[in-house]
């Protein structure tokens, strides 16, 4: 049913010549205040879509949205939209977030304007803004190790605190037997440097392998002649160092030199 | 009021078997009491400051030093490390039971201190109450041996304890990382994609200005 909004107070002329239709409303804002907050800024009100409406007002959605999204001809928007236009006492552009579906033109303008994910091609980003634009994100894929440590290069982003250990494949010397991750010794502060290790970017691996850069050591020393033995066996040499050099690494908060740590 | 008891061999007589309960208030230095007992005998004495410092000031010896000395002699028992030796003769006629320790050296050996003890009366008061005194050290030692080692299962379980959580969060923390990277090079890459198709673009309007 159509309001009265013969007696309205106009307070700004913002939409002048635009038509609405509200669906519903939302939160502390009926279908109803919409409207007349609409009709305060010189805009028009229909019940039903139309030719001449510029687009459909949503708060909460319900069978009757559903019906107008199926039928692909209007612009569906959020109703935070209007009231960010109210706010602003402007005509907010409309942006991928408040867009609950787009006719084919608005579709293909916004393909001009934003890529896939909504982030503006021309329009600087914010925090928040990334926030939305990553959320929109539903490829859950997690980048491994090796191409952060990439990337970070690429950016010079390496020189932070917590890529210490960045690029860097450590064995740690807690397994009773090398490379036999089921006899590892629990309870020993090994584990502590190894989750260390990890979350200052390093690669953490149970197997002693071609590849591994570094192998960090406690204070029992009893299998470093086998690692050594298995060390000429490689054509990459690893560094056998003490546990210290983990310690002191994150302590300055950079990598120190391996040379006084080595065993 | 503090004691110590440790099992001696004297030199003169390897086989047997004494046992040497020393007996102070609050430091050695400002005297002690000795029971000595083979089992079956007993022999008391006492050992006052004055004589401590005699003893010291005739081995021309700094008087802190010959305590130490007298510490590891009676009351450490290093004598199983033959460092001390100890000599007990019995005088049965006086009832008396002359005790004397020795600091053992490689050429030869210098005398900590010597003397008189008096037989006591009752030998067997003497033994049950060194046996008393090591079964309330026995019992002590098992009470303290019992908490430490509760306080080591708990420090243990609190440690295991963390270290989960330490490692929820270390995945967490990669995860978040793992996570956030791919959907920045994702947006990345679509900008990209959006300047090499500009790129191309910007080639096509030249080539066709260069045309007309």
């Amino acid at each position: 049913k159509a309001p009265d909004l013969s007696n309205v107070n106009k307070v700004s002329s913002m939409f002048e010549d635009v038509e609405f239709c509200v669906m519903t409303g939302m939160g502390r804002y009926s279908k109803s205040e919409l409207e007349s907050r609409i009709a305060e800024c010189g805009g028009s009100v229909v019940q039903n879509p139309g030719p001449d409406t510029y687009c459909v007002i949503v708060g909460a959605e319900n069978v009757r949205v559903k019906n107008i999204i199926a039928s692909n001809k209007y612009d569906v928007v959020k109703a935070e939209w209007l009231l960010q236009c109210f706010q602003s006492k402007m005509l907010v552009p409309w942006q991928p977030a408040f867009m609950i579906h787009m006719s084919p033109e608005t579709r293909e303008h916004f393909a001009r304007e934003y890529d896939c994910y909504g982030d503006s091609y021309t329009a600087d980003t914010d925090v928040a803004q990334l926030k939305e634009v990553f959320s929109r994100v539903k490829d859950n894929k997690k980048m491994p190790l090796d191409l952060i440590a990439e990337l970070e290069e690429r950016y010079s982003w390496n020189s932070c605190k917590l890529c210490i250990f960045r690029g860097n494949t450590i064995y740690v010397d807690y397994y009773a037997i090398i490379n036999k991750p089921s006899t590892k010794i629990h309870g020993t502060r090994l584990s502590i440097r190894a989750l260390e290790l990890r979350f200052y970017g390093a690669k953490v691996v149970p197997l002693l392998e071609e590849g591994v850069s570094h192998v960090v050591i406690g204070e029992d020393h009893s299998r470093v002649k086998e690692m050594k033995a298995l060390r000429r066996m490689f054509g990459k040499k690893f560094k056998i160092v003490s546990e210290l050099w983990v310690t002191e690494s994150v302590k300055e908060g950079v990598p120190k030199n391996e040379t006084q740590f080595l065993i | 009021m503090e004691k110590t008891l440790i099992r001696i061999h004297p030199v003169s007589d390897p086989e047997a078997v004494y046992f040497l309960q020393v007996s102070w208030e609050k430091d050695v230095s400002s005297g002690f009491g000795i029971i000595l007992t083979d089992g079956e005998r007993a022999w008391t004495g006492t050992v006052s400051e004055a004589e401590i410092s005699r003893e010291a000031a005739d081995m021309e010896m700094n008087r802190e030093k010959y305590v130490e000395e007298l510490k590891k002699a009676l009351i450490l028992g290093e004598e199983s490390a033959g460092k001390y030796n100890f000599t007990v003769s019995v005088d049965e006629e006086n009832a008396q039971c002359h005790f004397s320790y020795e600091r053992n050296l490689r050429d030869g050996s210098f005398r900590l201190g010597s003397l008189k003890l008096q037989k006591v009366p009752c030998p067997a008061d003497v033994v049950r109450e060194l046996i008393g005194y090591c079964l309330d050290c026995l019992g002590g030692l098992q009470v303290k041996n019992e908490h430490l080692q509760k306080e080591n299962e708990r420090l243990f379980c609190d440690l295991s304890d963390v270290e989960k959580r330490l490692e929820k969060c270390v995945e967490a923390k990669e995860e978040l990382e793992g996570d956030l990277y791919n959907r920045f090079v994702l947006v990345l890459n679509e900008k990209k994609m959006k300047i090499r198709n500009l790129q191309k673009l910007l080639n096509e309007a030249k080539e066709s200005a260069v045309d007309t």
